[in-house]
């Protein structure tokens, strides 16, 4: 089972996000990593490590196996990523971003994954409202936008 | 010092329907409250309630988990309730998490994780949920007593209005440091009771206010949790003054045995055993209110409310209009697991929306059948409860009671319920002329006069009928197997009713 389409696409979005972010201010970490870690503090936060981490492996097992890039990947007992960066292409700044996110792309896989999973237990309502406040800058509003910006 | 100089404490909604009346008013302000109870009582629900009425991104709810539900899976139950407003989240309600502090420090670095939250978000409710799991962890009495002291001197410094919610069982209420640092203690009970669960929900202790003493019954639906006030919400109402004011049956006889009706706000009991014609009566009761101008309210057990008004519709009274008219409400009540409490309250509610100024309840057996075994037991004082309630706001209430028919006995009712009611009208078959035939008598009318004649009457097509002058050939009326005794040769003596209405 593949993540749905919608759920891929606000994968995209955020890593949009922060690569438009790393670039600002030309920080070199990989856009996945970046969302993975906006997550990963505001769900701990809000849920705890514990239920994070659980979270956060069990979408790394569904990610694997759809993306086979991601191998190596692993999930620490605090929920942050060993691993990811070694193997991920960095994102290419100066092209167009759109571009820089092939299907099949571990990175969008594992965040697609982990939305997924918020979705699943959360609903859209409560997911989008959880992201609000990792990303307090940028607007979600499904309504609006296919790929959660406001039109 | 005036009553101008005192502080005023606000009230704060509860967000829990029924609750507000319970604790007088709302919630105080800064108050530092204490939901206890058994797990699955429903603790969290009314916490998230409480905390979804009065959160705003100005004043936001800080929400404390600590060990026990996780709050992903709390919060995708929680939103299956209808209160439940996602866009909320997380401007005005935001979820911390406190586990690995618990887990891995003590109370001094929670309390401390708890005064960083607090000072950045600036709430006006925290909850801590479930504050029991924190202090399940070995530490001595001092130290939590002291802990709970802190928190609660912080958290009412910040003008947070707090809830520390809690597993407990009942033994552990005395000589527990954290009930005697709260400024309110809620405790939700819930039991089995044969095949029903009844939950009851105790104000123990809320300071400042004057709460409603006693257990009131909850219910938990979809809404979240309701609440059902012992006084059914009608404590701050005055009750009006009585009334001389008389409602008619529209049955000219029965009018003039009751001295031209029963006294308006009056509780009526019509008793009698099956096929007496109770319901009929009920029946034409309210119609006749319908038909002068007075909204209606029926509560029917047994049948369903179609079937009573074509039942009504035989008898040549048309229910169907005032129904979509607005005038009156059929109310179909066989939930079987219901509390006596709800019941009375969808009725009560059903009074106030069409401002009735009758009531029928039709019958007190299928309204104690209707209820969960376990509220049985509170059905009399229940009832008293409603009737004195809804008799002080002047709503006239007519009741019917089975009675068993017995040869040697004249019960009023099976119930003991006697002293709940002003009025009594008793229906009973009688044997006379080898018939089955029906007789009729007011027994009491409290505070007005009232014909004591016992009178013949039928069952046709136009309702109750009441036939002839009283029977007075006939001695042992009362004991359905009369003796005949011939009279032909005395005096006719003057009816009682006549004499009623010689005196007005």
């Amino acid at each position: 089972m593949t993540t749905s389409p919608k759920t891929r696409d606000l994968a995209l979005c955020l890593l949009n996000y922060e690569a438009v972010s790393a670039k600002s201010s030309e920080s070199m970490e990989s856009a996945t990593l970046s969302v993975y870690e906006k997550l990963r503090q505001s769900l701990s936060v809000f849920a705890g490590v514990a239920a994070f981490e659980s979270l956060a492996f069990r979408a790394l097992t569904q990610a694997k196996s759809e993306a086979p890039s991601l191998w190596a990947v692993k999930v620490t007992e605090d929920g942050s990523l060993q691993g990811l960066g070694e193997d991920e292409p960095q994102i290419d700044m100066d092209k167009d971003l759109a571009d820089k996110f092939p299907a099949g792309d571990g990175g969008i896989v594992l965040i697609a994954r982990l939305l997924g999973l918020l979705l699943i237990f959360l609903g859209e309502a409560s997911t989008l409202s959880l992201l609000r406040n990792a990303w307090p800058s940028e607007a979600f509003d499904d309504r609006n936008s296919e790929h959660g910006r406001k039109a | 010092m005036s009553t101008q100089d005192k502080v005023k404490i606000n009230k704060l909604p509860t967000g829990v329907p029924g609750l507000d009346e319970i604790v007088g008013g709302g919630l105080p302000e800064f108050s530092f409250n204490i939901i206890a109870g058994a797990p699955g009582s429903g603790k969290t629900t009314l916490a998230h309630q409480f905390v979804f009425a009065n959160a705003s991104p100005q004043r936001p709810a800080l929400y404390f988990t600590v060990l026990g539900e996780s709050a992903i899976k709390m919060l995708r139950y929680q939103q299956q309730y209808t209160f439940f407003d996602p866009a909320k989240l997380p401007d005005s309600i935001r979820f911390v998490n406190l586990s690995q502090v618990v887990l891995e420090k003590d109370l001094g670095a929670v309390l401390e994780e708890i005064t960083k939250e607090v000072e950045k978000a600036n709430p006006a409710v925290v909850v801590v949920d479930s504050f029991r799991t924190m202090v399940r962890k070995p530490q001595s009495d001092m130290d939590l007593q002291s802990f709970i002291q802190r928190l609660a001197l912080f958290l009412a410094s910040w003008q947070a209005t707090t809830f520390l919610i809690g597993e407990y069982a009942e033994d552990e209420l005395r000589d527990n440091p954290i009930f005697t640092v709260a400024d309110g203690l809620f405790w939700l009970r819930q039991t089995a009771e044969r095949n029903s669960i009844v939950r009851k929900l105790q104000v123990i202790k809320l300071r400042g206010q004057d709460s409603v003493p006693g257990l009131h019954t909850f219910r938990i639906t979809d809404a979240g949790v309701q609440a059902f006030s012992r006084t059914f919400g009608l404590t701050a109402r005055k009750r009006n003054p009585p009334s001389d004011r008389r409602l008619c049956f529209g049955i000219p006889e029965l009018d003039k045995m009751l001295d031209g009706g029963v006294r308006e706000g009056d509780s009526v009991l019509i008793a009698g055993s099956s096929g007496t014609g109770k319901s009929v009566l009920a029946t034409q009761f309210i119609a006749e209110g319908i038909h002068h101008g007075e909204p209606g309210i029926v509560a029917v057990f047994e049948e369903r409310p179609e079937a009573y008004a074509e039942r009504a519709t035989s008898l040549g009274l048309d229910l169907e209009t005032p129904q979509k008219d607005g005038k009156l409400t059929i109310l179909y009540l066989r939930p079987l697991d219901l509390s006596v409490d709800e019941t009375m309250q969808s009725i009560l509610d059903a009074v106030q929306k069409i401002g009735a100024k009758r009531l029928v309840i039709d019958s007190l057996a299928g309204f104690e059948m209707a209820l969960s075994p376990g509220f049985r037991a509170d059905f009399r004082e229940s009832l008293y409860r409603m009737i004195f309630a809804l008799t002080g706001i002047g709503v006239t209430i007519l009741s019917t009671v089975e009675v068993d028919e017995s040869f040697t006995e004249f019960p009023f009712s099976t119930y003991s319920i006697s002293f709940l009611t002003d009025d009594i009208i008793r229906l009973r078959y009688v044997s006379i002329d080898g018939q089955l035939r029906k007789i009729m008598v007011v027994i009491k009318m409290r505070g007005g006069n009232h014909a004591k004649d016992i009178r013949e009457y039928e069952i046709t097509s136009k309702g109750v009928v009441i036939l002839g002058k009283r029977l007075t050939n006939f001695q042992g009326l009362i004991t359905g197997i009369p003796a005949y005794v011939d009279r032909t040769d005395l005096k006719e003596e003057p009816s009682q009713e006549l004499e009623i209405e010689s005196k007005r």
